[in-house]
């Protein structure tokens, strides 16, 4: 596979490159013309393929394939977790929980219930290292909490939850729990049976997967409600002839993820440290937001703040200037607001601080040569940028 | 996404630094977005002999600074007071929406120079 486009890609958070091995078994799936629904012999490939995605990516998150319910994607998945156990309470709306640093898919849904269908919502915040506390969890409860959402590790600062303790009390509670898994699988091993989890999202185009293609793990399908109603498919929870070509390739994915994890995992663990160490020797001030070490954050993601600078400034010359792609929290909007990113807002950071953030994230293609050569093109262009302000002189 | 304009003057703006002896010295700022741009201009005559700016903020509103340092050199107060919003607005190119202030910060830059003048001179 020719990885010379990726070099300058830093990104690996906001979607990752499609695998060769992803790829090849896309191709040949466009001639699977045959409805998988139908019962002529031209369907049984069809139907066969999907049956090993499903296995695939049951394999990759521990538990029986029947559970595995195909998505569009991320945000299909954790609209449908909520809304699926929400609307099954319209004519008692109670209490969900959830936290202030999630996805727009899921504080959006949230906000959608409580605004529009008379539900109540509790938003955890984190501390200062990305967490939420589950003794604010526990106070959060109520007698009528109808659900509990919470992601599994942050897409800004790859802060990962408590989620297995927070499964624990409220299965004592008998409260469902979705995960928004979508960073988390892929890069670190999942037992979803072990977790305890009622449900949990997922993206294939975070794990070297092609875009439009998700899952929604359903522990037991009575407690939700299905998302589209017609020909049955998806065991009549999803109705809708199948994306086989998107199937085939999030399948291969499962099954890369699954053999590679673990060995994806310690690489960008060694990447991490080796830039955490370069940019703590550099002579330029900045600071590290949210967790850093292996057990409380994901191996393959640094968010950092750098004194004096704003984020999109740098993000644009690393970019036009050494061909780096990296992602910004914080942005312009218009004349009249600013878009601040909400996770670092809620961690309790100066807004300086949050102005100043680049999300760095990497993935199996990344290595150590580009790490040396990012962090002394960051350095250049952090010394440009305050060389610009006046902070300070080159 | 950032048009050529923008990219040009962001990724090498040529009017940064501080001039040795300005005769005039303006600040302008965004309250929204926080940035801020600090304007030095020195005079020959009725026109404009140097300018240079510092600038904190996003990669719009530094070329911005650069871009309107480079429009006033060799101009006179008078012509670059003329100018109309369109060709103000023309000055950067298409911008996304997200880039918009920047036309505000542009015309304010224009503002900011003819009061800084005229109050020296009044």
């Amino acid at each position: 596979m020719n990885l010379q486009h990726l070099k300058g890609y830093f990104d690996y958070n906001a979607t990752t490159p499609i695998s060769e091995g992803v790829a090849l078994s896309m191709q040949p799936a466009i001639n699977l013309f045959a409805n998988p629904s139908s019962p002529n012999r031209y369907s049984v490939n069809s139907h066969a393929a999907i049956s090993q995605a499903r296995d695939n990516i049951a394999d990759l998150l521990s538990t029986d394939a029947r559970k595995i319910f195909f998505t569009s994607g991320g945000s299909e998945a954790n609209n449908w977790a909520i809304k699926g156990v929400l609307f099954k309470h319209l004519n008692n709306p109670g209490h969900i929980i959830t936290s202030s640093m999630e996805h727009p898919s899921v504080l959006d849904t949230v906000r959608y219930c409580v605004e529009e269908l008379g539900f109540r919502a509790t938003y955890l915040q984190p501390d200062a290292a990305g967490h939420i506390k589950i003794s604010d969890f526990e106070s959060a409860l109520t007698i009528d909490t109808q659900l509990v959402s919470v992601m599994y590790a942050n897409n800004e600062t790859g802060a990962i939850q408590p989620i297995e303790q927070l499964c624990s009390i409220a299965a004592e509670y008998k409260i469902p729990v979705h995960v928004d898994a979508v960073q988390f699988v892929g890069k670190r091993l999942i037992d979803v049976e072990l977790l305890g989890v009622d449900f949990l999202s997922l993206s294939a185009h975070k794990f070297y997967g092609p875009k439009g293609v998700g899952c929604l793990y359903i522990k037991d399908k009575d407690a939700i409600g299905p998302l589209i109603h017609g020909g049955g498919q998806e065991f009549s929870m999803r109705s809708g002839t199948e994306n086989l070509v998107a199937m085939s390739g999030i399948s291969v994915a499962a099954e890369e993820a699954n053999r590679e994890l673990v060995y994806w995992d310690s690489h960008c663990f060694r990447l991490k440290k080796q830039m955490m160490d370069l940019l703590e020797a550099a002579p330029i001030a900045l600071a590290f937001n949210g967790a850093t070490d292996y057990d409380s954050a994901l191996s393959n993601t640094l968010n950092i703040s750098i004194d004096g600078i704003r984020g999109e400034a740098l993000a644009l010359r690393l970019e036009i200037l050494h061909g780096f792609i990296i992602s910004v929290g914080s942005a312009c909007s218009n004349n009249k607001t600013k878009q601040l990113s909400h996770v670092l807002m809620a961690m309790g950071l100066t807004e300086e601080r949050v102005l100043g953030a680049i999300r760095v994230s990497f993935g199996c293609f990344t290595d150590a040569q580009q790490v040396s050569k990012f962090v002394d093109a960051l350095v250049t262009e952090v010394q440009q940028l305050l060389h610009i302000s006046g902070g300070e002189a080159l | 996404m950032y048009n050529d304009i923008i990219i040009d003057n962001f990724s090498n703006p040529k009017f940064v630094g501080d001039l040795e002896s300005a005769d005039y010295k303006f600040e302008i700022g965004n309250p929204v977005c926080g940035d801020r741009i600090h304007m030095q201009v020195s005079f020959d005559g009725d026109y404009i002999r140097e300018s240079r700016f510092r600038a904190w903020g996003c990669a719009t509103s530094v070329a911005t600074a650069n871009i309107f340092c480079g429009s006033i050199i060799g101009k006179s107060v008078n012509e670059i007071s003329a100018r109309k919003n369109s060709e103000i607005s023309d000055m950067l190119g298409e911008l996304e929406p997200s880039q918009q202030h920047c036309i505000n910060i542009l015309s304010e830059l224009h503002r900011e120079l003819s009061l800084a003048v005229s109050l020296e001179e009044g």
